[in-house]
C-alpha cells in the first residue's frame, strides 16, 4: 500500500498540492449478531481504501478513494483540485506536522491469534449462557473481530504503518419486557477475552431489576455504573475538541484554565493505551500518539488539538489529529481510592444507574442535557440496593455533573459498545444531587 | 456491473445459498463546511462496493467488499455462505422469507438543476447566503456552522427470486448550527437541516437562509422576551416539527416488527408495541399516522426497498388503531404477512434492516386559528431542542426551543423551554383536533450495528393536546 500512497504524493505535488495526508487502510470485519438465544446474522467485511487530504493555498479537500488504479487516483485528484482552487481559502490554516518522528510499539494491540481464530461463534454460546445460567430468560448482543491494517504518507517526509486486532462483545440479558442488565467486554489479545464476564454482569444486573417500580422524580445522589458513565464520556470527548469548542457544540468553550470539575476529578486521553480498542500509533499527521492532561484536578488543561490548531493557539499539538478535526482516541478518567461497597456506602438515599442510552443536549454552548436509565436501576437507602425502579430520566447539566463528582472507584473498566463509541476507562462514579425527573402523562 | 451483481447471486446458490442477494451501491458527491465564516474545506465523496447476503440451512450470513473484481466478490460469497452454515447451528428455528412479486425495473429522480454541472464554488454561496442574511438581521451570532451536502446514489439489487432493481437518487442538504449571544446569555438552534431527493432548484425554492433567520430573531426574541411556561396542565397545540419528531420516535420506530421481535434488543432496543396488539386503540380517533416511501423529492425516498420489494404508503395507525407494523421479508413471514417494503440499508457494507421512510400524523380539517381559538390557557411549540425516548418507546420528552403562550385563544409572549414529558399513549390520546396543514421535517435516523444513520422525513400538521402537564 505504502507504493499506492507514493504515487498518490507525487502526483499530487506534479499538480501543485501543498499540504497532504495519504492514509491507507486494509481492515477485515467479522460480526456475530444474536437475539433470543439465537444468531441472528453472521458477517463479514473486507474493505481497502485511501483517505485523502490534499491543501492548495489553504484550500482544503478530502475525499476517499477505493479503486486504486492510476487512472483513478488521476482523475480523483484532478477533480480535487478543479473542486478546490476557486473556493476562498481558510485563513486560520496553519498546516500540518512536520516529520519524521519516530514510533514505539504499544503492546497489547495485535495478536495473531485473532486474526486466525476461525469461527467466534462459540465464545457467543459462552456469553448466552452464563446469562442464562444468572436467570436470563432471553439473551441478546454483538460479537466483533477486527484486524486493521494503517499506512500513513504525507507530503511532511512522514511514513508510518501500524497494525491492531480486537475482539469484542457486548451482551443484554432479559427476563422480562423491563427487567434487563447490560456487560460488555473489549480486548486486543484473544487470551485477555472475558465474554462469560459480560453474560454473567448482563445477568446478574437482570436478575436484580425483577419488578422494578416507578421511579420518583427530585434530586438524588447518583452511583454511575462504569456502563452508564462512559456514555456521558464518550460523548464529553467530542466536547473537548477544539473544532466542537470552535462550532458551537461544547460546553467547554471559554474555559481554558477555569475550574469545569471536582477537584478530584482528571481526564485525559490516551492514545498509546495498550489493550485499549481506541489506540493508535500516530494520529492522522503522523505525530506519535501520548497522554493528554484534558481535566487535572478539575481544571481544565487543553482542549484536544492537530497542528494546524496548535499553531493558531500557540501551543503544541495533543497528537489528536483526525483528517479533519481533532477527536479523542481513549477518553480515560482517574480512579480514585474507593471500593464498590465503600462507594454504595456513602449513599443514604440514592439511585444505582447501570446503563443509559439517548444522551441528548438541550444546549450543547450550556452543556444542559438529559439521558435515559436502561437496564437495571436501583433505589438505594443507607448503603443498600432495596429495589429496583423503572421509568426515569437523568436531567442535569454536564458541568454540574462534572463539579458534583464526590467519589470514584479504585476500578477501571474498559468500555466500547454501540453507545459509547469513544472508548472509554472509568471507575464506578458517585455524584452528588442529580436531577430525575419522569413522564406526567 | 449488473453482470458482477448477477454472479455473486449465481455463486451464492453453487454454493448452496437457498436465497442469495447482491446490492452493488455507489455514491458521489459533494460536502462543504463553513465555520464562523471560514470555510472548512470541500469533501469529495466517491464510495462504491457490494454486499450479499445469503441464507443456507435457515441461516444468515452477510459479507462485503468495496475491490469490485470477480475475485473478490467471490470470496465475499465464500464468506458469507460460510457464515451463514455455522449461524444455521446456533439457530432454533430456520430464517424464512416471506413470498413476495418482484419486478424487474429501473427508476430514477430526475433533477431541475443538476449538482453535478455545478462547481463548489457555487454551492458554497448557499452557504454564504446564509452567513450573509444572519449577519443582516444585526444579531450577535458567534458561533455559525453550516453544512452543504449532495451526492447521488445508484443502487442495483438482485437476488435468486426474481428481483431486479436499479435507481437513481440524487439528494441535496443543507444544515447549520448557529448559537445566539444576547444579554449575557446564550440559546442555540442545533443540526437544523433542510434536505430533499433531487436538485438544486429544491434548496433554492426552500431558502434555508430564510429558515436561519427566522431561527436567529426567535433565539433574540426567547432571550429578550421570554417568561417561564406555564406549570401543569394545560392544552398544548405542536407544529408540524414538534408533531413530525413525536410520530417518529413514539410511532414509527415501536411499530418497527424486527424491534418488536427482539432483534435490536441489545442496540436500539425492544418495543412495548407487540403483535397481539395490532387491532388496538392507542391514541384518540383523530389520529392517524401514515409512512410513506414515496412521496416524491421526500428526504426518505425510494419506490423499491432494499429487498427489492415495491414500497407503499403504511398506515401504522388509522384513527387510533394499531393498524400496521414496518416489516422486511424475514420478520413479514414470522407473522404470516408479506412484507411492507421497509428493509433499508444505509451503504452496501450494511445488511438491509426495518426502517422508516417518511413518517407523518395524517391531515385533519382544523386550520391553525380554529386550533387555538377556544384554549384558555396553552403552549404552543414551535420547534424543540432536546428530546429523547426510552428504548421501549413510551417514556418521552420535548424541550420546545420556540414557543408562545397561548391565553384566551390568542398567541401571547415566547416561553423558555416548556418540558413536555410524557408517555407514548398519553400524548396520542390527548390528541382531539388536527390541523389540515401538512409539512416534513428531515433527520437522519440511527438504528442497527454497526450503525446505520438513513436519511428520513418526518412531520404532519399542527394538533391540539388537551390538558397535558407541562414543567418547566
Amino acid at each position: 500500500m505504502f507504493e499506492v500512497n507514493e504515487l498518490i504524493l507525487k502526483r499530487a505535488k506534479e499538480l501543485g498540492f501543498g499540504d497532504v495526508v495519504v492514509l491507507s487502510y486494509e481492515q477485515s470485519r467479522r460480526q456475530v449478531r444474536f437475539a433470543n438465544n439465537e444468531i441472528t446474522v453472521a458477517k463479514n467485511w473486507h474493505t481497502q481504501k485511501v483517505e485523502l487530504f490534499v491543501e492548495y493555498q489553504k484550500r482544503l479537500a478530502s475525499t476517499t478513494l477505493t479503486a486504486l488504479d492510476e487512472a483513478t487516483i488521476d482523475k480523483a485528484l484532478q477533480t480535487l483540485l478543479k473542486s478546490v482552487k476557486n473556493l476562498a481559502p481558510k485563513e486560520d490554516y496553519y498546516g500540518i506536522a512536520e516529520g519524521p518522528f519516530k514510533y514505539k510499539d504499544i503492546p497489547g494491540t495485535f495478536d495473531k491469534a485473532i486474526v486466525e481464530l476461525d469461527e467466534p461463534n462459540e465464545y457467543v454460546e459462552v456469553a448466552i449462557n452464563a446469562a442464562l445460567e444468572e436467570g436470563a430468560k432471553r439473551v441478546a448482543g454483538v460479537l466483533y473481530t477486527d484486524y486493521n491494517k494503517l499506512y500513513l504518507s504525507t507530503s511532511n517526509g512522514i511514513e508510518a504503518f501500524d497494525e491492531g486486532t480486537g475482539i469484542e462483545i457486548s451482551v443484554r440479558a432479559f427476563i422480562g419486557d423491563e427487567e434487563s442488565g447490560h456487560g460488555t467486554n473489549s480486548v486486543r489479545i484473544l487470551k485477555k477475552f472475558d465474554p462469560e464476564s459480560a453474560g454473567r454482569k448482563a445477568g446478574e444486573i437482570a436478575k436484580l431489576a425483577t419488578n422494578p417500580i416507578q421511579g420518583e422524580a427530585g434530586t438524588f445522589d447518583v452511583i454511575f455504573d462504569p456502563l452508564a458513565f462512559a456514555n456521558l464520556l464518550s460523548y464529553m470527548s467530542f466536547m473537548t475538541s477544539a473544532f466542537a469548542v470552535e462550532a458551537g457544540f461544547s460546553f467547554l468553550v471559554g474555559k481554558l484554565g477555569q475550574k469545569v470539575a471536582n477537584e478530584k476529578v482528571s481526564i485525559k486521553d490516551v492514545g498509546d493505551m495498550p489493550n485499549a480498542y481506541g489506540t493508535r500509533k500516530f494520529d492522522d499527521e503522523g505525530v506519535p500518539t501520548k497522554e493528554t492532561n484534558i481535566i487535572e484536578n478539575g481544571i481544565l488543561k487543553t482542549y484536544l488539538l492537530n497542528t494546524s490548531f496548535a499553531r493558531k493557539y500557540k501551543t503544541e499539538t495533543t497528537a489528536n489529529a483526525g483528517l479533519l478535526m481533532p477527536q479523542a482516541w481513549n477518553i480515560y478518567l482517574e480512579p480514585g481510592d474507593y471500593s464498590k461497597d465503600e462507594i454504595f456506602g456513602e449513599v443514604k438515599h440514592g439511585i444505582y444507574i447501570t446503563n443509559v442510552w439517548y444522551t441528548r443536549f438541550q444546549n450543547y454552548v450550556t452543556g444542559d442535557f438529559s439521558t435515559i436509565p436502561r437496564d437495571g436501576a436501583f433505589l438505594i437507602e443507607n448503603g443498600e440496593i432495596t429495589k429496583p425502579i423503572r421509568n426515569i430520566r437523568v436531567s442535569d447539566n454536564f458541568q454540574h455533573i462534572l463539579e458534583s463528582i464526590t467519589a470514584l472507584g479504585k476500578d477501571l473498566y474498559h468500555v466500547h459498545w454501540w453507545e459509547v463509541a469513544t472508548p472509554v476507562f472509568t471507575p464506578y462514579v458517585l455524584v452528588k444531587n442529580v436531577g430525575i425527573t419522569k413522564a406526567t402523562k | 456491473m449488473h453482470e458482477l451483481v448477477e454472479f455473486a447471486v449465481e455463486k451464492a446458490q453453487e454454493l448452496g445459498a437457498s436465497y442469495a442477494e447482491a446490492r452493488f451501491e455507489e455514491k458521489d458527491g459533494t460536502e462543504l463546511v463553513m465555520k464562523n465564516g471560514n470555510p472548512e474545506g470541500l469533501g469529495i465523496l466517491a464510495e462504491k462496493g457490494m454486499g450479499i447476503r445469503v441464507i443456507v440451512n435457515g441461516g444468515m450470513g452477510f459479507a462485503s467488499t468495496n475491490v469490485l473484481t470477480k475475485e473478490s466478490v467471490l470470496e465475499a460469497v465464500k464468506k458469507a455462505v460460510k457464515l451463514a452454515k455455522a449461524a444455521a447451528k446456533l439457530r432454533n428455528k430456520p430464517i424464512q422469507f416471506s413470498d413476495e412479486d418482484f419486478h424487474q425495473v429501473f427508476y430514477e429522480v430526475k433533477m431541475k438543476k443538476d449538482f453535478r454541472d455545478i462547481s463548489a464554488e457555487e454551492k458554497m454561496e448557499y452557504l454564504k447566503l446564509i452567513e450573509e442574511k444572519v449577519r443582516e438581521t444585526g444579531i450577535n451570532v458567534p458561533m455559525r456552522f453550516l453544512r452543504y451536502g449532495d451526492f447521488m446514489w445508484h443502487k442495483i439489487f438482485m437476488n435468486n427470486e426474481g428481483a431486479f432493481v436499479e435507481s437513481l437518487i440524487p439528494r441535496v442538504s443543507v444544515m447549520y448550527n448557529l448559537v445566539v449571544f444576547e444579554e449575557g446569555q446564550m440559546e442555540q438552534a442545533p443540526f437544523v437541516q433542510r434536505a430533499f431527493s433531487g436538485g438544486l432548484e429544491l434548496i433554492e425554492k426552500d431558502q434555508p437562509w430564510e429558515w436561519a433567520v427566522k431561527d436567529v430573531k426567535a433565539l433574540q426574541n426567547l432571550i429578550k422576551e421570554g417568561q417561564k411556561p406555564p406549570e401543569g396542565k394545560v392544552d398544548v397545540v405542536i407544529s408540524p416539527e414538534v408533531a413530525g419528531i413525536a410520530v417518529h420516535e413514539s410511532v414509527g420506530h415501536p411499530y418497527e416488527l424486527d424491534r418488536i421481535m427482539g432483534r435490536e434488543a441489545a442496540q436500539a432496543g425492544e418495543s412495548f408495541v407487540k403483535p397481539t396488539m395490532l387491532g388496538e386503540r392507542i391514541g384518540s380517533d383523530v389520529v392517524t399516522v401514515i409512512e410513506d416511501p414515496t412521496v416524491p423529492n421526500s428526504w426518505g425516498f425510494y419506490l423499491y426497498d432494499d429487498e427489492g420489494v415495491k414500497a407503499r404508503p403504511r398506515y401504522l395507525i388509522k384513527n387510533g388503531i394499531i393498524n400496521e407494523f414496518l416489516m422486511n421479508r424475514e420478520y413479514a413471514a414470522y407473522l404470516g404477512m408479506k412484507s411492507n417494503a421497509s428493509a433499508r440499508a444505509i451503504n452496501y457494507n450494511r445488511e438491509p434492516i426495518v426502517r422508516m421512510a417518511n413518517t407523518y400524523l395524517a391531515p385533519g380539517d382544523y386550520t391553525f386559528e380554529e386550533l387555538i381559538e377556544d384554549i384558555k390557557l396553552g403552549v404552543y411549540m414551535v420547534s424543540f431542542n432536546e428530546w429523547n425516548i426510552d428504548d421501549r418507546r413510551f417514556q418521552q420528552r420535548y424541550i420546545g426551543r420556540e414557543a408562545y403562550l397561548i391565553e384566551n385563544g390568542e398567541i401571547k409572549h415566547p416561553v423558555r423551554k416548556p418540558i413536555l414529558e410524557i408517555t407514548t399513549k398519553g400524548l396520542w390520546s390527548s390528541v382531539d383536533a388536527v390541523g389540515k396543514d401538512v409539512e416534513f421535517y428531515p433527520g437522519t435516523c440511527g438504528k442497527g450495528e454497526p450503525g446505520q444513520g438513513v436519511p428520513v422525513w418526518m412531520g404532519g400538521p399542527h394538533a391540539r393536546l388537551r390538558e397535558v402537564v407541562l414543567r418547566r
